[in-house]
């Protein structure tokens, strides 16, 4: 496995993909805190991008790069080695990529410009979002045999957690305002990962904001300890169930 | 015969001329009351050490001077200290152990039906009102600190308490931990200037049916509310902090049933609610900054003739909010950090009005639990389609004149601002427009290298 791991980080370190994403993230976010001069704001519009970037980069390239090194997985399954040591180094490996690249192009400008907790918060909760569709991306590329159904799946998803989701659970709060929905609110808002990854820094940078009424059930939960465990579970459920699926779905798979 | 005449003289103009100093040090013979029996209008008393009588009343115009560690302990008897008559002078003293009363209202020093009391320089710990004013003229109430003890509502009272006292002055002093912090009830013609009002269950100064009064300079943190004027006219409220006054029904300036006020100078930061605005007529707000609230300003749809300009509004989560479409009042030439216009004649100003009531502003104000969509790309879409074709935010909600760069007259205000003034001209006019732009392009980006990268020979 540690093999696998090395030679496919090798190989996504040659990737200009990898590299690209990196200096994409870090023009943005220089740019942001450069443009904006006054490094909250900056945040907050940073906030954004990465909520809606990371997922579909994080997707999008898991999914063709799987697709692409599909030949070099069926070198390597030829060898005397399990297969879920084959996955196992190939998905961590990606993992390892995407997460430096975050680092170099979120991180870096985030710890220079504006070393706060909420900067910290945000640079983790997009490092759980890399992971998490990642995960996703790799589950979709194994399920599908085809480079552009897997691509077009890998879309709709993005497009389903990052638009659809908040469209969807907006109107059903609106439609259902007669009706007790505030037990339903929270969980609701918490399953989806971008979301619940939306929620942990909004509780950072709309603090006052939080604190009022409407925020108050939110903040009340995910602001507890308790609530803070309960959000972790979630997003590690959200990495784990879709690597476990994948290693289900590779090992079965017919390469 | 002159001998005479100046003796008589001297007689006539009175206390001045023959007024004693006397020393008492606490434990001697005798207590301090007895002291004050015997001194005449106009004496002196200095007190050394901890004086633990009981309630003192000061019923002759009188200085009392704290000397070396000098207590006034009520031994929880009524108030701690009373004063009754004109021209009384309390000044240097730690004073505590009054009874805690609701019913009787007993305060650490309690000021009755007088005119000229002056009270500076003293600790008050722990009282249950700790300064009490009833009916005083010509007050002044200067460097005190003040020291409340945490708990309940129902068993704390104000700190520096004012019940129909007119020309009255409060500086310098620092209230915590009490109920109000400066609490004024009838209270006319009076200053608040200077002080720092932290940690207090309800409001940090509380006006109620007060007029004439001015409150400058203050600062307000972490109370329940920072500053609530109700029922009063003509207050001028000027180049005040209000710093991170949080919660459900917690503002920084909460305003209800004013008239003819005024707001000049001043800083909200960090609260729930930056200023409330409930009932108000002709309120001028003017060269105010509001930074990372909440709200940074409710207006309801009662205010009328209330104006705003000059006016700051920067990293708060909503700028504006009201309750109804009708607004009868203006915003003109305030800078909105938010504002995506430009400015084609380089006056200064924006050419396009902005509309500082979002689309997501309504929809939390009709639906709370939809905050939890603030700044997800669901809701900047739907504020963004809301302000090139406003259909739900009211049309009479807009600043014609929008500053493009934050007035310069802050320039003197709080270390962000210096930093922001410092930085060059075109940096600062970048707003949510740009990076909303920055967003799209590279959402358009990403799908496109994406798309590329997945058919590299097409």
């Amino acid at each position: 496995m540690l093999k696998v791991f090395k030679y496919t980080l090798i190989d996504l370190a040659r990737n200009r993909f990898v590299l690209g994403y990196a200096l994409l993230m870090l023009l943005v976010a220089q740019g942001l805190f450069a443009l904006e001069g006054d490094p909250t704001k900056a945040l907050l519009s940073l906030v954004q991008v990465v909520m809606a970037l990371v997922p579909l980069i994080a997707l999008v390239f898991t999914v063709v790069y799987m697709y692409d090194t599909i030949e070099f997985t069926q070198l390597l399954a030829v060898q005397p080695m399990t297969r879920s040591a084959i996955l196992g180094g190939q998905l961590l490996a990606l993992a390892t990529a995407l997460l430096l690249a975050q680092a170099v192009g979120l991180g870096l400008p985030l710890l220079v410009h504006s070393p706060t907790m909420a900067a910290l918060v945000l640079s983790l909760s997009g490092s759980v979002l890399v992971l998490v569709f990642a995960a996703l991306g790799a589950l979709i590329a194994l399920k599908q045999r085809e480079k552009a159904r897997g691509v077009g799946v890998a879309l709709a998803i993005w497009f389903l957690f990052v638009l659809v989701y908040d469209a969807l659970l907006m109107w059903a709060m609106f439609t259902l305002s007669d009706y007790p929905i505030e037990p339903f609110v929270v969980p609701l808002a918490g399953i989806n990962p971008i979301d619940l990854a939306r929620i942990m820094v909004m509780l950072q940078v709309d603090l006052a904001a939080m604190m009022g009424y409407s925020g108050a059930i939110y903040k009340n939960f995910f602001g507890s300890v308790g609530g803070t465990v309960v959000a972790a579970l979630i997003l590690l459920l959200w990495i784990a169930i879709p690597v476990l699926l994948a290693f289900r779905v590779f090992k079965r798979k017919d390469l | 015969m002159r001998k005479g005449l100046i003796l008589i003289l001297a007689c006539v103009t009175g206390g001045p001329l023959v007024a004693h100093s006397w020393t008492y040090r606490a434990g001697t013979s005798g207590t301090l009351q007895q002291v004050i029996g015997k001194a005449t209008a106009g004496d002196t008393i200095i007190v050394d050490g901890t004086v633990s009588e009981g309630s003192i009343h000061v019923d002759r115009s009188l200085v009392l001077l704290g000397g070396t560690d000098a207590v006034i302990d009520g031994g929880g008897k009524n108030d701690a200290l009373r004063i009754t008559a004109d021209d009384v002078t309390v000044k240097g003293f730690t004073i505590r152990g009054s009874r805690r009363s609701n019913l009787d209202d007993m305060a650490g020093i309690k000021v009755n039906e007088c005119r000229g009391v002056v009270i500076s320089d003293n600790f008050v710990d722990q009282c249950f009102f700790a300064i009490y004013l009833s009916g005083a003229k010509d007050a002044l109430i200067e460097g005190n600190t003040v020291l409340g003890e945490p708990g309940d509502e129902d068993h704390m009272a104000n700190g520096i308490h004012l019940w129909k006292c007119s020309n009255a002055t409060i500086r310098n002093n620092r209230i915590e931990y009490h109920r109000d912090g400066i609490y004024f009830e009838f209270v006319t013609d009076s200053h608040i200037i200077g002080n720092t009002s932290l940690h207090n269950l309800r409001y940090g100064l509380h006006f109620m049916f007060s007029h004439r009064d001015a409150y400058e300079d203050n600062h307000f943190e972490d109370n329940g509310a920072g500053v609530a004027v109700m029922f009063s006219k003509e207050i001028a409220m000027r180049r005040n902090h209000f710093v991170a006054n949080r919660g459900a029904s917690a503002y920084g300036l909460l305003l209800k049933e004013i008239n003819d006020g005024e707001i000049i100078g001043n800083t909200f930061q960090d609260n729930t609610t930056g200023i409330m605005i409930d009932g108000c007529n002709r309120i001028n707000v003017h060269d105010n900054e509001f930074r990372l609230n909440g709200w940074a300003l409710r207006l309801f749809a009662n205010a009328i003739d209330c104006d705003f300009r000059g006016n700051t509004f920067a990293g708060n989560t909503f700028d504006v909010s009201t309750n109804g479409s009708l607004i009868p009042n203006t915003m003109n030439g305030n800078y909105w950090d938010r504002y995506a216009g430009y400015d084609l004649d380089r006056d200064g100003y924006g050419d396009v009005p902005h509309r500082p009531l979002g689309f997501f502003t309504l929809l939390v104000e009709m639906q709370p639990y939809a905050m939890v969509f603030s700044r997800s790309l669901f809701v900047s879409l739907l504020d963004r389609a809301e302000r090139l074709i406003p259909s739900l935010t009211p049309e009479s909600m807009k600043d014609d004149r929008p500053l493009m760069r934050p007035p310069a007259s802050l320039k003197k205000g709080t270390d962000h601002v210096e930093e922001k003034q410092d930085a060059p001209a075109g940096k600062v006019t970048a707003n949510e427009g740009s990076s909303g732009g920055v967003l799209w392009l590279l959402v358009g980006v990403a799908f496109l290298s994406s798309i590329r990268y997945l058919f590299p020979h097409g």
